[in-house]
């Protein structure tokens, strides 16, 4: 585009720089059928397509200057918009702040929090929560890839926001969030992880420290004296189990056939309509004492990385806790306490 | 003449032992037949007829014969395996709470539930039919039970106590700082009092002087206190954790008793009349049990 070669004649530069314009029109008229397309299809596929594009595009032009332009976090919020908005969706509120950005609010709890995609250098967008920065979920395009952050969906939902709002109300803000995950799954074909929002009574939650200590099932057993809920013994005496309303039960437990004695968190109800996340959010009992014993508890994170096909184990080798910074990763570590 | 008598108590003898061979034989044959075709109800009464006598057909006085109920003496633990294989899954209704452990043949320990955390809780006595609980462990539950009129636990007058002295630690760990400046001041003052002391020391002055040696003293006592008092707290809050679990089983098992029984009297009374209530529960089932051996054959 830009020839840096002497150009001597007065009619080679106007060619020249004509050749320069037509460039930056070709792109201008490109960058602007990507918009229309990403705000008036209702093809997923397309939507997706307008979002990668436009994310990559850049505008950096010494010949034209384009008027206010979105950046990549922008459009991958449109997108999110625009595919829950497809299926009826319309509990998250998309609008530009004063520094032409765009975020977004969640019915009903629009009125204190707002969220934001901040791109990470793999191309990662994590949907981030402003306040504290909490990366609720992990969105790839490229990979067509989506995952919830486990230590962020407590951090910022059970620790935070359960000051400010009720558990129903919080309930109803993870809803679009699940929708918005499953619409990927089945309209483009994503691979995702719901964490410990999944429902499954089969889904396991690892602990993310490779023991536990048993006086911290004893503590759980102890709090239970005080309410109606009991905690029993597992059959084979690898764990212990909850017995809650509705014929809900929460387990800690680890396979007794596993040579490992990996522990996990599991929830067994009925339907298959209560995650792990739900005890949390519900049961005081509960999030009281996951809380207070949080070093020990707490879950793993699973970032799931998408590997090259050579190397397939590293899919079923999760690390522990992924952090996007390091100033977040010493935060929790504080939190998390005495871990050295 | 003597001879003749002799000869007649021999005879005499003989017939003794041929009735009492044909009552034990009578006697192990029953038992024999009772088990083939699995009569417990009958197995019972021959196993203690004087019991059976008493509380099923409200007969006193029908004394056992021990002559033939020695017989199967060495078969107790045998029996008591046998026996309990009905028992054990009448007890699973009535006493939903129980679990039982067979720890050497025709042995059981009782368990009271299968919560996080349980005691052993006795053994089953099956041939008797009847629990012989832990005298300590069920002493314990009588009392949670009576203290539980009081809204109290068990152990709550413990942990309270425990609590009190962890809190008195706490405040001697916070208030590091302070005692250090009395200390330094009270040393001041004693450098003062020292230093205005000549050979003869004034009574005041005296009194003074101790005063602040044993207010020195009082501040080192605490010191060293404080000084094991985040190992003490930490000791002690293991303490109250035990102390609280065995308050939590407690509280399960009084739940348990109240979910079937309605009271701990109802639930002592079930027991006295264990014996009866169950072999009145075999009537019912001595009827199908022919039936079925009837098929069988």
């Amino acid at each position: 585009m830009n020839n840096n070669k002497m150009i001597s004649s007065p009619q080679a530069r106007l060619t020249a720089l004509s050749t320069s314009f037509k460039d930056v029109l070709k792109l201008g008229r490109h960058y602007v059928e990507l918009l229309d397309q990403l705000v008036e299809t209702e093809d997923a596929q397309e939507m997706l397509a307008a979002t990668t594009q436009l994310a990559e595009l850049d505008l950096q032009n010494a010949f034209a200057d384009f008027p206010q332009h979105y950046q990549a976090a922008d459009y991958y919020l449109i997108f999110m918009g625009r595919l829950l908005e497809k299926h009826g969706i319309d509990a998250i509120q998309i609008s530009e702040n004063s520094r032409h950005q765009f975020i977004a609010r969640i019915e009903p709890i629009a009125d204190s929090d707002s969220f934001k995609f901040q791109l990470g250098e793999d191309g990662e967008a994590a949907f981030t929560e402003q306040g504290e920065q909490e990366p609720l979920f992990y969105l790839d395009l490229a990979n067509r890839f989506f995952q919830f952050n486990n230590q962020a969906l407590v951090n910022y939902f059970i620790v935070r926001a359960l000051k400010k709002h009720t558990d129903l109300e919080l309930r109803d803000a993870v809803k679009p969030l699940i929708a918005f995950a499953q619409e990927l799954a089945t309209d483009l074909d994503f691979t995702i992880n719901l964490g410990i929002l999944n429902t499954d009574n089969a889904e396991r939650f690892a602990l993310a420290r490779p023991d536990l200590d048993l006086t911290v099932i004893d503590r759980l057993f102890v709090a239970t004296a005080e309410n109606d809920y009991m905690l029993m013994n597992l059959p084979r005496n690898n764990g212990a189990e909850l017995m809650l309303d509705q014929g809900i039960k929460l387990d800690i437990a680890f396979d007794p056939d596993d040579y490992s004695q990996q522990w996990f968190f599991a929830v067994k109800d009925p339907d298959s309509r209560v995650s792990f996340f739900d005890t949390l959010l519900h049961y005081n009992l509960i999030r009281q004492w996951y809380l207070n014993n949080r070093a020990e508890l707490a879950v793993r994170s699973d970032k799931l990385v998408v590997a090259p096909a050579d190397e397939e184990e590293s899919f079923e080798q999760p690390t522990e806790v992924f952090q996007p910074d390091s100033e977040q990763a010493e935060r929790e570590e504080d939190e998390l306490g005495d871990r050295k | 003449m003597a001879n003749e008598e002799h000869e007649n108590r021999a005879v005499e003898i003989g017939s003794l032992i041929e009735r009492q061979v044909a009552i034990k034989i009578k006697y192990l044959q029953e038992l024999n037949e009772a088990i083939a075709a699995h009569q417990d109800r009958q197995i019972y009464q021959l196993l203690d007829n004087q019991r059976y006598a008493k509380e099923i057909e409200h007969r006193e006085q029908q004394p056992n014969d021990q002559g033939v109920m020695s017989l199967v003496d060495d078969l107790a633990d045998q029996l008591s395996n046998y026996l309990s294989e009905k028992l054990i899954k009448y007890l699973g209704q009535a006493y939903p709470f129980f679990y039982y452990e067979e720890y050497q043949t025709g042995h059981y320990r009782i368990y009271f539930g299968n919560w996080w955390d349980r005691r052993q809780f006795g053994e089953l006595d099956v041939l008797n039919v009847r629990f012989s609980f832990e005298p300590t462990e069920y002493e314990k539950l009588r009392q949670s039970f009576e203290l539980a009129r009081e809204n109290k636990r068990f152990n709550s007058d413990r942990i309270a106590e425990i609590s009190k002295q962890n809190d008195h630690l706490q405040d001697l760990i916070d208030h590091q700082r302070e005692r250090e400046d009395r200390r330094q001041q009270v040393e001041q003052q004693l450098e003062d009092i020292n230093s205005h002391s000549g050979i003869f020391e004034s009574s005041k002055n005296k009194e003074n002087r101790q005063e602040l040696v044993d207010q020195l003293q009082k501040i080192e006592d605490e010191e060293q206190e404080a000084r094991t008092a985040n190992k003490t707290i930490k000791e002690n809050e293991q303490v109250v954790l035990s102390l609280s679990k065995e308050n939590t089983i407690l509280s399960y098992e009084q739940k348990s008793i109240m979910d079937t029984f309605g009271s701990f009297e109802d639930f002592e009374l079930a027991n006295r009349n264990l014996y009866a209530n169950y072999l009145a529960s075999l009537d019912g089932d001595r009827h199908e049990e022919k039936q079925v051996s009837e098929d069988e054959q």
